[in-house]
């Protein structure tokens, strides 16, 4: 079995590093996983150093209109009013899932609500937010031993593991892994049978299933 | 805005700026506070001008910046990583809040000129560098000129690897490339840092 890496394409660590990422919603879901994902963590930290070396190079120009003292007293004036540590809670629908900080920060952010929606059999839906271009943001809860029949993309998808996992074909996520499809892969899905799977995923562009069926199916779900 | 035209001053012990910062997480030591705030404020100004943000909005990103270092500093862990480097993702993070708040209220206005970047600083005034990143500017030196350029385009001007594959007129794929060999590269020379 040839095991592919669960992480992203080098580039997402590079546009995360240099705040290039197109999205607040791309931004919550690559974070989310280096949030959970050690050799993720392992990649970004190497560009964010080089991020802080470049810094230390940059020219420091004219002199700044305002001084330390006069931010530590801006601090003293507002100290208690900003509690920048503490953690949001998590939200009643994702109680059973231990959610990464960034995604609990977004949701506490946005105050979007949480809500599951039938997506098909043993499968539901949580859409965070809609973008241009038919971008969203979505969570997935999915019942162990499920499947999602065979399916291509008509747009790119990155799908996140909270909880569980999920295989396609031989390749298991696990919490943390990232699987990134793209217009030309065919996939399987599968839940694992051992327990449920919670995905954050990032999904440009409508399924395509060969079957018609679920083709028709797709206009009432609008997965 | 042609008033950036200071060389970077003297080579700065990075062990310094860390311990500096771990006296103002663990002891509220304004002075070395007042010490981060001179060497770290200016240049955090500079990388938000070449990011394009207006001066006086750069400012202000500035002081936020500079009053979560403070605010922060309890949770900066020198073993993890350099103060400049915790510094570097605080000033990032904050710009990128911004950005999306102003997209969101209105679509910048890509042609103004008042929005145009700051020229980069050449390479080779790149010299004066600190104890860590001395080894940064050595892993640096072992990518090609082609993935070094890159790198570069990524942090200085906050481009997206699709955006420098626009503006090198290279194809999505070869930039791609580039940015794997770079990263294979860095992970050989800089190791696991976490």
């Amino acid at each position: 079995m040839t095991q592919r890496g669960h992480v992203l394409d080098d580039t997402w660590y590079l546009d995360y590093a240099a705040g290039a990422l197109a999205s607040e919603a791309e931004d919550v879901l690559v974070r989310s996983h280096i949030e959970l994902n050690d050799d993720a963590e392992a990649r970004l930290a190497r560009l964010d150093q080089i991020g802080g070396s470049l810094l230390e190079q940059l020219p420091i120009g004219e002199a700044l209109p305002f001084s330390a003292d006069d931010l530590l007293d801006l601090a003293d004036a507002t100290e208690g009013e900003v509690v920048e540590s503490a953690l949001p809670a998590a939200p009643d629908a994702l109680s059973d899932v231990d959610i990464p900080p960034a995604l609990a920060a977004y949701l506490a952010r946005t105050g979007v609500k949480v809500k599951w929606e039938f997506l098909g059999p043993g499968l539901r839906k949580a859409v965070l937010w809609r973008g241009d271009a038919d971008e969203r943001l979505w969570l997935l809860k999915a019942e162990p031993g499920v499947s999602i029949p065979h399916h291509g993309h008509n747009g790119s998808e990155l799908t996140l593991v909270l909880k569980g996992s999920f295989w396609d074909g031989e390749q298991e996520y696990r919490r943390g892994d990232v699987e990134e499809a793209h217009p030309d892969i065919e996939h399987d899905i599968r839940i694992d049978p051992s327990g449920i799977c919670v995905c954050l995923a990032l999904t440009c562009g409508k399924l395509r299933f060969d079957n018609p069926l679920l083709r028709a199916f797709q206009v009432f779900t609008g997965l | 805005m042609t008033d950036l035209t200071e060389r970077p001053s003297a080579a700065v012990d990075s062990r310094t700026m860390s311990n500096l910062l771990v006296r103002v997480g663990q002891e509220r030591d304004r002075q070395a506070f007042r010490a981060l705030f001179d060497h770290f404020a200016p240049r955090i100004r500079s990388f938000l001008l070449q990011r394009r943000v207006p001066k006086a909005q750069a400012e202000d990103i500035t002081q936020d910046v500079m009053l979560s270092v403070w605010r922060r500093a309890a949770s900066f862990d020198p073993a993890k990583a350099g103060a400049s480097t915790w510094i570097y993702t605080i000033a990032r993070n904050q710009h990128i809040d911004q950005f999306r708040k102003a997209k969101r209220a209105e679509q910048m206005d890509e042609t103004d000129p008042s929005l145009q970047p700051e020229p980069a600083p050449a390479a080779d005034d790149l010299c004066e560098m600190s104890e860590s990143a001395q080894s940064v500017g050595a892993a640096l030196e072992t990518l090609s000129p082609d993935q070094r350029q890159v790198i570069d385009m990524a942090f200085t001007e906050g481009l997206s690897h699709s955006e420098i594959a626009d503006r090198l007129d290279l194809p999505l794929g070869t930039v791609k490339s580039r940015i794997r060999l770079a990263m294979g590269k860095l992970k050989t020379t800089l190791g696991d840092l976490v």
